[in-house]
């Protein structure tokens, strides 16, 4: 950030109206830019961009400049520039952070994957990474990712609540509790109430695990998924408007939350309030791209609203992509039905009584007989 | 549901819950904590929508058998079923209660009936079941009530696990069992039934809802618990049956005619079904709950070739198979009536817990819309499991209201799972003037404020005063008698139909009422609820209207006659007979 470059030393002053030279205009920019004047700092890297569009260091901080205000597109196009113009490490970081920031999060982690495999010891990137991994839901990949990191630093509480999140997620409860006992060791704390929530949330005792979200909450509500998870307690224990409310907030901190975007889409939809419903999923979606659940909830929305040939699109490659998902099946021959399209809307619905049929087949009392 | 409020009061905002060494163990073992869930406040008695009527004053002193076993044998947790019925023809409404009884698995240790309660005429009631022959025998689920050999007396199928039982009223307070003659056993394991005269010949046939393949010796494959004990399996690991289509050959017998059609094509687990007409056609449908596969809409196509009868199974296209996520629940009960005064039936169907209850609203095409969502409904009922039920206008105002009662199957539920029990509250939605459903529960009396392992519900008039009581039977319980306390101030009209050349019930007839400038329209379904069946009279409310100014009845075919009645007075009973008026 902010390098300062040499490379503008014995560049000839063009900016004579207001400065003496573009080594002082550089230094004003990055003075305005560690004042927090952005658009003071912007307006000067791109006049400076305008004479010298390939020095890839001012294309870097107008970028840093750029993300700070919240701008990440404008800031991914300056760093992407600067990186075909010099690949640079700390660029590419900025890049990525620029792309976690946006909510792109697959991007994001495939850069930050790179980046762990050159530099493994960058506790930075293994942080935003494993965040980026939480976030996704690939649980198994921030286990792996923090396995290693985790035994070097056992102490270390950020990983300890990242690696036991990843572990009760991915269904790993006992290796999980060993995790939590570690947390818990350094007294309550929000990590370790969300912790044994999502534990006991996993095993389907919600009222247990809203005591523990309940008092996450408290101990600290900037907790990131805190909220999240609270509503989640609060909707399965059939408070719709305090998971609501809870969601709303975990948004307003996190608006990239994946399970806060999804949760409000489906409860928006349940009662008509379409509109917002759509805004909430598409989020969803761009945190996790191609996400299948979320698909299907866009789709479901849309033959609620009677976009029936879109729903029919959308579901078909749905249930292309992944074919044994009955209830995109389910909604597919609703759809067809529905466009009076009495074939296809059959073929679905014998595939839905195929994929039941085998299911059935495979529970205890049918494989006795 | 206020949990997290409830949470907060038990342990108290200013100790925070510990964490302990016991808390990790109790974690790994995957168990939950109990928490209270019930309503924490309750009206006056004497204020309350309806009074529970204690078994001191009823004289209703027979108590259901579950013949819960170590085993926990599925059939043992799905009865039972109860009926108002007037077997003596006396005006008044009796009851049936239906129990366990032997069968492969379990051998009663002492002697266990069925009951048939007569009614005295004041409130109470006396045990005839031995005198009229009803004791049952089998390990009984359910009862259908209908008049199969039009002979104005009803008679009674008792379903089971096992075989069904057919009691033909002898017209002098005792039944003969026609089972064997009229060829209607219907082997496995059977749940509702309904009557309804599905070719419109006049005579009542007979549809019976098969529930799961339990035969064989793989009763309890679905293994332990969390508490290392057998619970009764979730029947997904069951197969799937075929329900039963009979045929009313009019001479006592009936011919089973489901082959070949979409009804013994489809493999369910039937546990609910309600005889209506859905796209208003003049042929009853059938719309079947299963649990743990999708639900089932039968329509009526009519006569096909060969002297067969046509049955489409719809409810994928028709959107009432699946939950609005395209998953197959838990059905149990169901019901249809027409909600929102459109002319047309809309359905309900009642799940097990976190999938939700349906209102399903008819779009008039054959398909339908689950609004439960938007009546409020989909949220009081999360937590739920729900059983009989039953739309029908508590206290005469003339708009459709609902009743359900509920319950967990597993009765070991509250050791693993915090926020369901077993015994659950039942639930009144009053339907306002806004036309939606409201949960009025807390209105309901003391009896609302109670939990229940209740399964069959049904709805009659026992003290005739034009406001519809309640029966609700609890699995191994006594059932409970609810008397109404909410019409007060509205008035009435009770209608018994005979049809004459139509089924003497009169099932699939168009009642039309217009009273103080309201036309109001009713459908004379049958079945709906859980193992249960209701009062047979309808019961028409107009409000603080004075007088019905038209009364209209349309008879089903084969007649499809239409007799109009003019002025008629209310807060009475009036009998109707088809083309003859009101009987005298």
């Amino acid at each position: 950030m902010y390098r300062v470059a040499a490379l503008l030393l014995g560049v000839s002053s063009v900016y004579a109206q207001n400065l003496s030279s573009p080594q002082d205009l550089l230094k004003e920019a990055i003075a305005f830019q560690q004042a927090g004047k952005l658009d003071n700092a912007i307006h000067d890297y791109r006049l400076l961009l305008d004479k010298y569009p390939d020095i890839p260091e001012i294309r870097s901080n107008l970028g840093t400049a750029l993300a700070a205000q919240g701008r990440y597109t404008e800031a991914v196009a300056e760093y992407e520039h600067a990186l075909r113009l010099k690949p640079d490490k700390q660029v590419r970081l900025n890049l990525a952070l620029a792309y976690y920031k946006s909510a792109d999060l697959v991007r994001a982690a495939d850069i930050l994957k790179d980046l762990h495999d050159k530099e493994p010891s960058n506790v930075q990137v293994i942080t935003v990474l494993a965040d980026c991994y939480l976030r996704l839901g690939k649980n198994k990949e921030l286990v792996d990712l923090l396995t290693p990191v985790q035994r070097g630093d056992p102490e270390n509480r950020t990983f300890n609540y990242l690696l036991g999140t990843a572990l009760v997620r991915d269904g790993q409860a006992a290796k999980g509790q060993l995790i939590i006992d570690k947390i818990l060791r350094n007294g309550d704390s929000a990590e370790a109430r969300l912790l044994m929530g999502t534990t006991k949330f996993m095993v389907n005792d919600f009222s247990g695990a809203l005591i523990d979200f309940q008092k996450a909450v408290e101990l600290n509500p900037n907790l990131p998924d805190v909220y999240s998870y609270y509503g989640l307690a609060l909707l399965a224990t059939g408070d719709q408007a305090g998971a609501e409310k809870a969601f709303r907030r975990e948004l307003k901190s996190n608006p990239n939350n994946f399970n806060a975007n999804l949760r409000m889409g489906v409860l928006l939809r349940q009662d008509d309030q379409n509109e917002q419903a759509l805004k909430y999923l598409q989020h969803a979606l761009q945190v996790r791209p191609g996400d299948p659940g979320v698909r299907y909830q866009i789709a479901a929305l849309e033959l609620s609203q009677g976009e029936v040939e879109k729903a029919a699109r959308d579901l078909e490659a749905l249930v292309k992509e992944s074919p044994q998902f009955t209830e995109a099946h389910v909604s597919l021959a609703t759809a067809y039905y529905r466009q009076k399209r009495k074939a296809d809307g059959d073929r679905e619905r014998a595939v839905v009584a195929r994929l039941n049929a085998a299911r059935q087949a495979k529970e205890p009392a049918a494989k006795a007989q | 549901m206020q949990h997290s409020k409830l949470n907060r009061d038990r342990k108290g905002a200013a100790s925070p819950v510990k964490f302990t060494r016991r808390d990790l163990i109790w974690l790994a073992a995957g168990c939950g904590a109990s928490t209270l869930f019930g309503r924490q406040t309750g009206s006056p008695q004497s204020d309350s929508l309806f009074i529970e009527v204690p078994t001191s004053s009823s004289g209703i002193e027979w108590v259901h058998d579950n013949a819960m076993s170590p085993n926990r044998y599925l059939p043992e947790t799905l009865g039972p079923g109860c009926a108002f019925l007037d077997f003596d023809n006396d005006g008044w409404m009796d009851i049936y209660l239906v129990n366990s009884g032997p069968c492969d698995f379990w051998k009663p240790p002492k002697p266990i009936r069925n009951a048939l309660y007569k009614n005295n005429r004041d409130g109470t009631f006396t045990d005839v079941t031995e005198k009229a022959g009803v004791t049952g025998g089998t390990f009984g689920m359910g009862v259908a009530v209908g008049d199969f050999d039009n002979d104005g007396w009803p008679d009674m199928l008792v379903t089971s696990y096992g075989k069904c039982i057919l009691y033909k009223n002898n017209h002098d307070g005792t039944f003969a069992d026609v089972t064997a003659k009229a060829g209607v056993a219907s082997p496995g394991w059977t749940t509702s039934a309904v009557w309804f005269d599905y070719d419109n010949d006049g005579r009542l046939d007979l549809f019976i809802c098969s529930f799961v393949d339990y035969s064989g010796g793989h009763k309890f494959e679905c293994g332990d618990n969390k508490l290392g004990k057998h619970y009764y399996c979730i029947p997904r690991i069951f197969k799937g049956t075929a329900s039963f289509l009979y045929h009313n050959n009019g001479d006592g017998t009936f011919t089973e005619t489901s082959k070949g059609t979409d009804i013994a094509k489809s493999l369910g687990k039937g546990l609910g079904v309600v005889a209506t007409d859905i796209n208003n056609d003049g042929r009853m449908d059938l719309f079947v709950a299963n649990d743990t596969v999708q639900d089932f809409l039968y329509m009526n196509r009519g006569p096909g070739p060969n002297g067969s009868w046509k049955w489409e199974e719809i409810a994928m296209q028709a959107e009432v198979g699946f939950s609005e996520n395209g998953q197959a629940r838990s059905g149990m009960g169901v019901d249809a009536a027409d909600l929102n005064g459109d002319g047309w039936q809309d359905l309900f169907v009642a799940n097990v817990d976190q999938e939700m209850f349906s209102v399903y609203q008819n779009n008039k095409d054959e398909t339908f819309r689950d609004v439960a969502h938007v009546e409020g409904v989909a949220q009081a009922t999360r937590l739920l499991s729900g059983w009989g039920l039953k739309y029908f206008d508590y206290d005469n105002d003339g708009a459709i209201d609902l009743i359900l009662a509920n319950g967990h199957p597993d009765d070991m539920i509250d050791h693993y799972s915090s926020q369901v029990k077993y015994k659950e509250p039942m639930l009144l939605f009053h339907q306002g003037s806004d036309g939606k459903l409201h949960n009025v529960s807390d209105q309901g009396g003391s009896a609302f404020q109670k939990a229940f392992a209740a399964r069959g519900l049904a709805v009659g008039d026992y003290n005739n005063d034009g406001a519809l009581d309640v029966l609700i039977c609890n699995n191994g319980g006594a059932p409970v008698l609810l008397k109404n306390n909410a019409a007060k101030g509205n008035n009435w009209l009770g209608i018994q139909l005979e049809g004459a050349a139509c089924n003497r019930d009169a099932i699939g007839a168009k009642i039309y009422w217009t009273a103080a400038g309201k036309k109001r329209f009713r459908l004379k379904n049958n079945g709906g609820s859980y193992l249960s069946s209701h009062d047979p009279r309808e019961v028409l409310g107009i409000g603080k209207a004075a007088k019905i100014d038209l009364l209209e009845i349309y008879w089903p075919a084969p007649s499809k006659r239409v007799d109009k009645f003019t002025n008629v007075p209310v807060n009475s009973y009036i009998r109707i007979v088809e083309g003859k008026g009101i009987a005298t």
